[in-house]
C-alpha cells in the first residue's frame, strides 16, 4: 500500500492543479493579511475563504484525480495487490498532498501573520476539512462511474454542506422557536464539519465572549470534555465513513 | 494440468447476461486468441480472468488458484490493456520502478529484453504525459512482458503500435509461448489470429461458440483464408440456445 | 456658590489657627479612640504608622485623623471600622480593614452616616464588605483611595466599593476599586461628579447607579466587570471621556441605560464588550463621538427608545453594528463613520452617497433568536445580509444613517 501511495504523490508533487491550489491559498492569504492591518480581521476573512475554498476545492481535485487515474487504477488491481489497499493508498496519497499544498498555502502565511491559537485552530480545523473531503470525494468517484455526473454530485455535495445545511438550521430555528431546542442546536452545528471548524476558530478569536449569550452556550459545549470529544468524534466519523464507503465500493466494484 | 480454467463462468450486468456458460481449458504454451464482434462477451472474459470484474457463476483458476479470492495469484499474470494510461507526472523509469516494487521484484530478475527492442531505453527520463499514444502503448507492452508471467493477456496489443514494432510485439508472444506461457490475446486482425493462434475462442452474445484451431476451421471449411472461412463454419452451427432470464 | 465656599475655606483657616494637633503613636497616645477622646472640634489628630486594633472607631467631632506611613486599622471583623458622625472630618493616609461581613448590616470600612463636607482621600481599604459607604451626606470629596476587595472572596461575601445613598455635591475622583460587588455604586445621588476612576474586576458593575440626576461621568475607566456599567431611572446624565473594555459576558455590558431621559454620551471609547450600549427606554440621548471597536453589538437600540441621535461616532464591529428589537425605530443616525461601509462617494463631499443600514437580517434573527448565533460568518448568512441589504424588506427600514462618513471623524 506504501508503495502505491509513494508513487501517487511523486506524481501529485508535479501535478499542475495541485501546486495552482498551493499558489492560490497562497496567494490569497498572503493578500489577505497584506491589505487588512489587523492580522485577527484578516484571519476571520480567512477563515471564510478556507471554509469554502478547501472543501470544494478538495472535492472536485479529489474526485478529477480519481477519474484521470481510473486506467492505471485498473492496472494496480491487476497487479498482486489488495483492492482495499489500493484505494486507500491513493486516498491516502491525495490527503497529504492537499494538506502539504494547505500547509503552504494557508499554514506558512498564518504562522508568519497571526501564529495565534486562532492561527492555530484555523490550520487544524483547515486540514481536517482536507481529509474530510478529499475522502468523500474518493466516495463519490468510486461510486459513480461516469465523470461529469461525479464532479456534479461533488458540487451538490458542497452546495448542500456549505449552504443548504445551514439554511437548514436556521429554519429548524425558526420552526422550533417555541420550544427548547438551544441544547439540540449547537450539536447540531458541529456535525457539519464546515461548521464545527468555523465555530472552533470563531470561538478562538475571542468572539465567544462577545457573543453573549450564545458564547456561554458554546463555552458550555466545546469548553467541556464531552464536547470537545464530540466534535473530534464527528470528525473521525467524517473522515472514516466516506474512506470506508469508498474502499468497500472500490472492493465490489467492477472495474 | 491446465494452466487457465474457466468453469460455467457466467456475469451479467443488471439483467443482461454479458457471459454465459462458458468452459474452457488452456495450456501452458498456448496462444488462444480472442476474437468475436463488439459486446460479444471478450472483454468481460478478459475481465474476469484478470479479477477486475466478479463472475456471478462459475469459477476461474489460474495455476489452480481460484480468481477472487487472494491477489497473488495475479503475480502470474501480465496484462496489457487496449488503452494504456499512467500517471502522467511520473517518468517512464519511476513507473517501472514503481512496478518492481509493487511486484516485490528485485531489479536483474525482470525480463527487460523488450525495453531496448521497442525503443523504450530512450523514454525512460521522460514524463509519461508527454509521451504519444504509441510510446505508451511500447510501455504498456513492456511491463506486460517484465515479470515472466506465465499468463499473458493482451487486449488488442497491435492496434496503437507502428508495423514494426507490432513485429517485435508479436515475436516476443511467440518466444512466451516457447518457454510455456499462456497467451490470450483479443484481436480483430484475421491474419493476425490465423498466423499466430494455437487455437481461436470466438465469443457470440456472451457465449463460447467456437473454441477451435485455426487449422481444423480451415480444414473443415476447406477455405484458405480464415476470414472466409469463419463465417462458414459458423452458419452450420446449430443456432446458438437464447437463454431466458 | 463661590462665595460660600471662600465663606467656608474662611471659618476654616480661622479654626485652624486654633487647632490642636495630637500624635497616636508608640511615644506618645497609644489608641485613636484614646486620642479622640482628646481632642475638639477642628483637632487634627495624626496617627503614626502601627496596627491599630480597636473595634469600631466613631468620630464624633470634626477632626483631621491623619495617617504617617500608613497606620493600620483593623476591625478584627467586628463590625464597622470607622464611623464618621460629625460633619467637617477627613480621614487620610490609612490603611483600613476587617470590616464584618453581614446581611443584615452594610459593614463598611469607613462609613459617614448623615453629615456634611466629608473628604476621605488617598486611603487603601482593603478586604472589606463595604468599601467606603456615604449615607446621607451633602458635599463630599472621596479621592485617590484604594479600594480593593480579595478576589478569592465567594460573591455573597462582597458589597460595594464605594457606596453613596441619598448624597448631593460629592466628588468621587482618582480612586481605584477592584473586586467588589458593585465598583460604583449611587442611588438617590444629585449633583456629583465621578471623574478620573478606575473600577476594574468587580462582580456585577463597575459603575451602577440609579435615580441619580444631573450627575456626570467623566474620564473614568471601566474594565473587565462582570456586567460593565448600568444606569437606570435617571435623567440628565453626562458620560464623557471614559472607556469601557472588556466587559464580556453573558448579560454584559460596556454601558447599559436602562430608563434614562436627556442624556449626553460623548468621546467615550468602547471596545471588546458584548455589548456596547445597549439603550432600553432611552428618551432624547446623544450619543456623539464615541469610538465603537471590536464589540459584539456596538449598539442595540431598543425600540422604546426615542430621540436618540447617534451623531460621529465610529464603528468598528466585529459581529452586528447597530441592532433593534422592533419595527419602527424613533432614533436617529447620522454622520457617523461605519467600518463596513462599502458605499461610494462621488461628489466628494465626505459622505457616502448611499445610505448605510448597520442592522443586517442575520442581526435581526439573532436579536430573536439568540442561539442563531452558532450560524455567524457562515456563506449562507452571509449572502441572505447581502440580499437583504440590496432589497430590504425585513429589516426596519428606518434603521438607517443617510450620510454615512467615508473617513473616521477623529485621528
Amino acid at each position: 500500500m506504501l508503495k502505491v501511495c509513494k508513487y501517487t504523490l511523486i506524481d501529485l508533487a508535479r501535478n499542475r492543479f495541485a501546486i495552482g491550489y498551493a499558489t492560490l491559498l497562497l496567494l490569497v492569504s498572503i493578500g489577505l493579511f497584506m491589505l487588512e492591518g489587523d492580522p485577527t480581521k484578516a484571519l476571520i476573512s480567512l477563515t471564510q475563504v478556507v471554509l469554502a475554498l478547501v472543501p470544494l476545492l478538495a472535492l472536485v481535485f479529489t474526485i478529477i484525480y480519481f477519474y484521470n487515474q481510473y486506467e492505471f487504477t485498473v492496472l494496480l488491481a491487476v497487479q498482486p495487490l489488495g483492492r482495499r489497499n489500493i484505494v486507500l493508498a491513493q486516498l491516502l496519497a491525495i490527503t497529504i498532498a492537499m494538506l502539504i499544498a494547505f500547509l503552504v498555502g494557508i499554514g506558512m502565511p498564518v504562522l508568519v501573520f497571526a501564529p495565534s491559537a486562532a492561527g492555530w485552530t484555523l490550520l487544524l480545523t483547515g486540514a481536517a476539512l482536507t481529509a474530510v473531503f478529499t475522502a468523500i470525494g474518493g466516495w463519490i468517484a468510486v461510486k459513480n462511474r461516469d465523470r461529469a455526473r461525479g464532479v456534479g454530485i461533488g458540487l451538490v455535495t458542497w452546495v448542500l454542506m456549505v449552504l443548504v445545511y445551514d439554511a437548514l438550521l436556521l429554519w429548524i430555528m425558526f420552526a422550533f422557536s417555541d420550544r427548547p431546542i438551544e441544547p439540540v442546536i449547537v450539536p447540531l452545528a458541529a456535525f457539519n464539519p464546515i461548521d464545527l471548524a468555523r465555530i472552533l476558530v470563531m470561538l478562538k478569536i475571542d468572539l465567544a465572549a462577545l457573543l453573549g449569550y450564545t458564547g456561554a452556550v458554546y463555552q458550555q459545549f466545546f469548553g467541556s470534555v464531552g464536547g470537545m470529544l464530540v466534535a473530534l468524534c464527528a470528525l473521525i466519523l467524517w473522515v472514516a465513513l466516506p474512506s470506508w464507503r469508498a474502499v468497500s465500493a472500490f472492493a465490489s466494484k467492477d472495474l | 494440468m491446465d494452466r487457465v480454467t474457466f468453469e460455467g463462468v457466467g456475469k451479467r450486468y443488471g439483467k443482461q447476461w454479458a457471459l454465459r456458460g462458458v468452459n474452457a481449458f488452456f495450456a501452458p504454451g498456448e496462444v488462444v486468441m480472442v476474437i468475436g464482434p463488439n459486446g460479444s462477451g471478450k472483454t468481460t472474459l478478459i475481465k474476469c480472468l484478470l479479477g477486475l470484474v466478479r463472475a456471478a457463476e462459475g469459477a476461474i483458476h489460474v495455476n489452480g488458484m481460484e480468481v477472487g479470492a487472494d491477489p497473488q495469484y495475479r503475480k502470474a499474470i501480465g496484462y496489457m490493456p487496449q488503452l494504456a494510461e499512467f500517471p502522467r507526472e511520473l517518468t517512464v523509469d519511476q513507473l517501472l520502478r514503481m512496478m518492481n516494487d509493487i511486484r516485490d521484484a528485485p531489479s536483474g530478475s525482470t525480463d527487460d529484453r523488450l525495453i531496448e527492442a521497442l525503443g523504450v531505453d530512450a523514454l525512460l527520463d521522460k514524463r509519461i504525459g508527454a509521451l504519444s499514444g504509441g510510446m505508451r502503448q511500447k510501455v504498456s507492452a513492456v511491463l506486460a512482458f517484465r515479470y515472466r508471467p506465465t499468463v499473458l493477456v493482451l487486449d488488442e496489443p497491435t492496434a496503437g503500435l507502428d508495423p514494426l514494432s507490432a513485429r517485435t510485439l508479436l515475436d516476443a508472444v511467440t518466444e512466451a509461448r516457447r518457454n510455456g506461457t499462456t497467451v490470450l490475446i483479443t484481436s480483430h486482425i484475421m491474419e493476425e489470429v490465423q498466423q499466430l493462434g494455437d487455437r481461436l475462442a470466438y465469443l457470440q452474445d456472451g457465449r463460447l461458440r467456437v473454441l477451435l484451431a485455426p487449422e481444423t476451421i480451415l480444414d473443415i471449411t476447406r477455405e484458405t483464408s480464415l476470414s472466409k472461412a469463419l463465417p462458414k463454419y459458423l452458419a452450420q452451427l446449430p443456432p446458438a440456445h437464447v437463454e431466458s432470464v | 456658590m463661590r462665595t460660600r465656599a471662600l465663606i467656608v475655606i474662611l471659618l476654616a483657616t480661622q479654626i485652624a489657627a486654633h487647632a490642636r494637633k495630637c500624635i497616636v503613636g508608640p511615644q506618645a497616645t497609644r489608641t485613636i479612640k484614646e486620642a479622640l477622646a482628646l481632642t475638639a472640634d477642628c483637632d487634627t489628630v495624626v496617627v503614626k504608622s502601627g496596627h491599630y486594633r480597636e473595634g469600631t472607631i466613631t468620630l464624633e467631632r470634626s477632626v483631621v485623623l491623619l495617617g504617617e506611613g500608613w497606620p493600620i486599622i483593623d476591625g478584627e471583623g467586628a463590625g464597622e471600622v470607622v464611623v464618621v458622625k460629625a460633619p467637617h472630618v477627613t480621614i487620610t493616609g490609612f490603611v483600613v480593614r476587617g470590616t464584618a461581613i453581614s446581611n443584615l448590616n452594610d459593614n463598611a470600612a469607613i462609613k459617614c452616616i448623615s453629615v456634611t463636607d466629608v473628604t476621605i482621600r488617598n486611603n487603601r481599604v482593603e478586604d472589606s464588605f463595604f468599601g467606603i459607604y456615604l449615607s446621607s451626606v451633602d458635599r463630599a470629596r472621596v479621592e485617590g483611595n484604594q479600594v480593593i476587595g480579595d478576589p478569592a472572596t465567594d460573591e455573597n461575601s462582597r458589597a460595594n466599593g464605594i457606596h453613596l445613598w441619598k448624597c448631593a455635591n460629592v466628588t468621587i475622583t482618582g480612586n481605584r476599586v477592584e473586586h467588589h460587588r458593585d465598583g460604583i455604586y449611587l442611588e438617590f445621588v444629585t449633583d456629583s461628579h465621578i471623574t478620573r476612576d478606575t473600577t476594574a474586576f468587580n462582580m456585577r458593575y463597575g459603575l451602577h447607579f440609579m435615580f441619580s440626576h444631573r450627575d456626570s461621568y467623566t474620564h473614568n475607566l471601566f474594565h473587565d466587570n462582570g456586567a460593565g456599567v448600568a444606569v437606570m431611572f435617571t435623567h440628565d446624565v453626562v458620560m464623557t471621556d471614559n472607556r469601557f473594555l472588556r466587559n464580556c459576558g453573558a448579560s454584559a455590558y460596556g454601558l447599559l441605560l436602562k430608563e434614562i431621559n436627556d442624556s449626553r454620551i460623548e468621546r467615550n471609547i468602547f471596545a471588546d464588550n458584548t455589548v456596547g450600549i445597549l439603550m432600553d427606554g432611552c428618551n432624547r440621548a446623544a450619543v456623539h463621538a464615541n469610538r465603537f471597536s471590536n464589540n459584539g453589538w456596538a449598539v442595540r437600540l431598543f425600540a422604546n427608545s426615542t430621540d436618540a441621535v447617534c451623531e460621529s461616532d465610529t464603528v468598528s464591529g466585529k459581529t452586528s453594528d447597530v441592532t433593534t428589537n422592533g419595527d419602527l425605530v424613533l432614533s436617529l443616525l447620522k454622520r457617523n463613520y461605519w467600518d463596513r461601509y462599502r458605499g461610494y462617494d462621488l461628489d466628494r463631499d465626505g459622505h457616502g452617497d448611499v445610505p448605510y443600514r448597520p442592522f443586517g437580517l442575520f442581526a435581526l434573527v439573532t436579536e430573536r433568536m439568540p442561539y442563531a448565533m452558532v450560524l455567524s460568518r457562515s456563506l449562507m448568512v452571509q449572502l441572505l445580509d447581502e440580499s437583504e441589504r440590496l432589497l430590504p424588506s425585513l429589516t426596519p427600514k428606518s434603521l438607517e444613517d443617510l450620510s454615512p462618513l467615508m473617513r473616521p471623524p477623529h485621528g
